[in-house]
């Protein structure tokens, strides 16, 4: 069948993603330096090293055949981080990176805020209001074992939108229905819009909400590519009965100093000094990992 | 083999519901059936195609997100179960899951109108104003129980999604003669002809309808009764010839608020259309939430049973009515 000879893509080293995911940050700043609207910039900053590793490591996917049947899919739930999904499909050749700075959010691009497959058919579903993504996720994973096809429906979402009931709805169906070929990244930045996440939601202890629903748990450090490529090189087969999700401690607005950890960059906009100021600490915490950076004591919402 | 049924036979829609998805699953691979915890009258599907049978429990979000899932991956999926709950707190679900990337999900369910007594919390009665207006939703509303297969059956080749609204399910008269109207999505069907008014209706108040219209018949006063069945996209081109043909007096009847299903539909195309209108009647739930009683009971209570259906034709075919009355032959 056409599912095992879907080339992966190029091998890329540790290093090399790690490379990959800066040169994505740098993207994503240079986007938020040049549009004059909002970019949701800190939540963008916490998933490019996921989305790196996804797109360039553990995602089946052809951007040359983007309907391959044999393709995994990927559902971003968390449908604000849009632009680091498009930045890095584009890396990975699906779009002109180009096309995505000059066009978005404007009339008629197909870039926008939150991702549309009707405007964007490289992207597997539309999405934005949160806890939407899993329940999509499990139709298509329900759809693939149905058809005894072998690739994996991956999902990606925030800590703070597993606030939804429908996403531990899903949770209990993906269980039910033993869909091995589940995967769910979660985000765990421990920031709301609004709030710093344990101030006002006790989501802890996370990992074993998740475990007490009877799926496979996997907790790393979100930015630390090694961990993630373990974690994706660890994954059941597609054919287990068991979905896992892969925990990520990460670090809203991770790589630039002043939106790490600072409410005020759930979303915003970078001008001309800024972008230069947000480089440089980008330059600087090369190599960091949500381990290195201490955890808020302070609310500082101004810029 | 086929079966036949005879007008003015009893038979469970939701029966209808479970044989066709049975009947259907055979021609039709792809064909999924889902619910939450509704399972009782998809037994024959469930047990032919196991594997193509999801039974989520109570989740009603979960259950339209995942027939989204499984649409996008090219299959036709069913979403059964009680209307309340699928129209209303899978709403979000129906709109940005399905309705948004117009995807073939069908949404059939039972337990639309004043039905069932089970109280504010199960009665479906704002669920066609939300269903209208949701962007490439299909908006149905059926009464005869044979009808509910015919219409399944043609929302097979449709590309986007659809409602389809019963009342109980359990127990529902068959209206229609087999093969003297035809039954098509989109166009209304004209039950009974008549020329002084039409008495646009859906779903179960069409039983009562006809019921009326022979009541006044007697009178000598000769109603329409037409089952808009399909109340998204409407039939306007019906709607203007009925204005023409029957003196522009309309009375619309519905199991439903009064504001924001049928009757809006229609006011709406009469608005749009500049169709001149003679008179013009709402006959629906007011702005009240229902409280416990039969459905015959509730609807007298709310002001659309029979006898005001009855009422409501008598006022808007009054000229008709004396003039049928001054006529000799009718004396």
């Amino acid at each position: 069948m056409t599912g095992a000879t879907l080339d992966i893509g190029e091998r890329h080293s540790v290093g090399e993603l790690t490379d990959l995911a800066y040169e994505l940050r740098r993207k994503l700043l240079e986007l938020c330096g040049t549009y004059e609207g909002a970019v949701h910039i800190g939540g963008d900053l916490s998933v490019a090293d996921i989305l790196t590793v996804l797109f360039h490591h553990g995602l089946r996917v052809d951007p040359d055949d983007i309907a391959n049947p044999a393709r995994d899919r990927f559902v971003l739930s968390k449908g604000h981080a849009a632009v680091c999904m498009y930045i890095a499909m584009a890396m990975r050749g699906f779009f002109a990176y180009d096309e995505i700075v000059d066009t978005y959010g404007q009339l008629d691009s197909a870039y926008g805020m939150h991702p549309c497959k009707v405007q964007l058919p490289g992207v597997e579903a539309s999405t934005g209001s949160l806890g939407h993504g899993l329940p999509l996720a499990v139709g298509m994973a329900l759809s693939a074992r149905h058809r005894g096809e072998k690739h994996r429906v991956v999902t990606l979402l925030g800590d703070g939108e597993t606030g939804e009931g429908s996403v531990w709805e899903a949770v209990m169906a993906g269980r039910s229905q033993k869909l091995g070929n589940l995967v769910a990244f979660v985000d765990r930045n421990r920031q709301l819009m609004t709030s710093f996440a344990e101030e006002r939601v006790m989501f802890e202890p996370y990992p074993d909400k998740w475990r007490a629903f009877g799926w496979n748990v996997i907790e790393v450090d979100g930015h630390d590519m090694a961990q993630l490529v373990d974690a994706i090189d660890r994954l059941p087969d597609p054919d287990s009965d068991v979905p896992t999700v892969v925990v990520c401690e990460t670090v809203k607005g991770k790589g630039v100093d002043f939106m790490e950890r600072n409410l005020a960059w759930h979303a915003g906009s970078l001008g001309a000094e800024d972008l230069t100021r947000a480089l440089a600490a980008l330059d600087a915490s090369r190599g960091t990992t949500a381990a290195d950076i201490a955890p808020a004591d302070t609310h500082e919402e101004a810029r | 083999m086929p079966v036949t049924f005879t007008f003015g036979e009893m038979l469970s829609a939701r029966s209808v519901i479970g044989s066709t998805l049975a009947e259907l699953g055979e021609t039709h691979e792809n064909l999924w059936v889902l619910t939450p915890d509704i399972g009782a009258t998809l037994v024959e599907f469930r047990d032919k195609y196991p594997d193509r049978f999801v039974d989520v429990g109570l989740a009603e979000q979960a259950c339209v997100g995942i027939a989204a899932g499984l649409a996008y991956d090219g299959n036709i999926p069913v979403v059964s179960g009680m209307l309340p709950f699928l129209s209303m707190r899978a709403l979000e679900q129906v709109r940005t899951d399905v309705c948004y990337p117009n995807l073939p999900v069908k949404i059939i369910g039972t337990h639309g109108g004043l039905v069932g007594n089970g109280g504010s919390t199960h009665y479906a009665v704002e669920d066609l104003s939300l269903m209208c207006s949701l962007t490439n939703m299909t908006v149905t509303s059926i009464g005869d129980p044979v009808m509910v297969g015919e219409i399944i059956r043609q929302s097979m080749d449709m590309t986007g999604p659809i409602y389809i609204r019963l009342a109980v399910g359990k127990k529902d008269k068959v209206l229609y003669e087999d093969g003297q109207h035809e039954i098509r999505i989109g166009k209304g069907i004209v039950a009974r002809d008549g020329s002084d008014v039409t008495l646009f209706t859906h779903g179960t108040t069409v039983a009562q309808a006809l019921d009326a219209a022979e009541q006044l018949a007697q009178d000598g006063v000769s109603v329409r009764v037409v089952d808009m069945f399909t109340l998204k996209p409407i039939d306007a081109d019906l709607i203007e010839r009925c204005a023409a043909e029957t003196a522009g007096r309309f009375v619309v009847l519905e199991d439903h608020l009064s504001y924001g299903g049928l009757a809006t539909r229609v006011a709406d195309v009469v608005a749009d259309r500049g169709i001149r209108l003679e008179s013009f009647e709402r006959l629906g739930i007011p702005q009240v939430y229902a409280g416990f009683g039969e459905d015959e009971q509730l609807r007298d209570k709310h002001g659309y049973g029979l006898s005001a259906t009855v009422a409501a034709l008598r006022r808007a075919a009054g000229p008709a009515t004396r003039a049928a009355a001054d006529e000799p032959a009718a004396v």
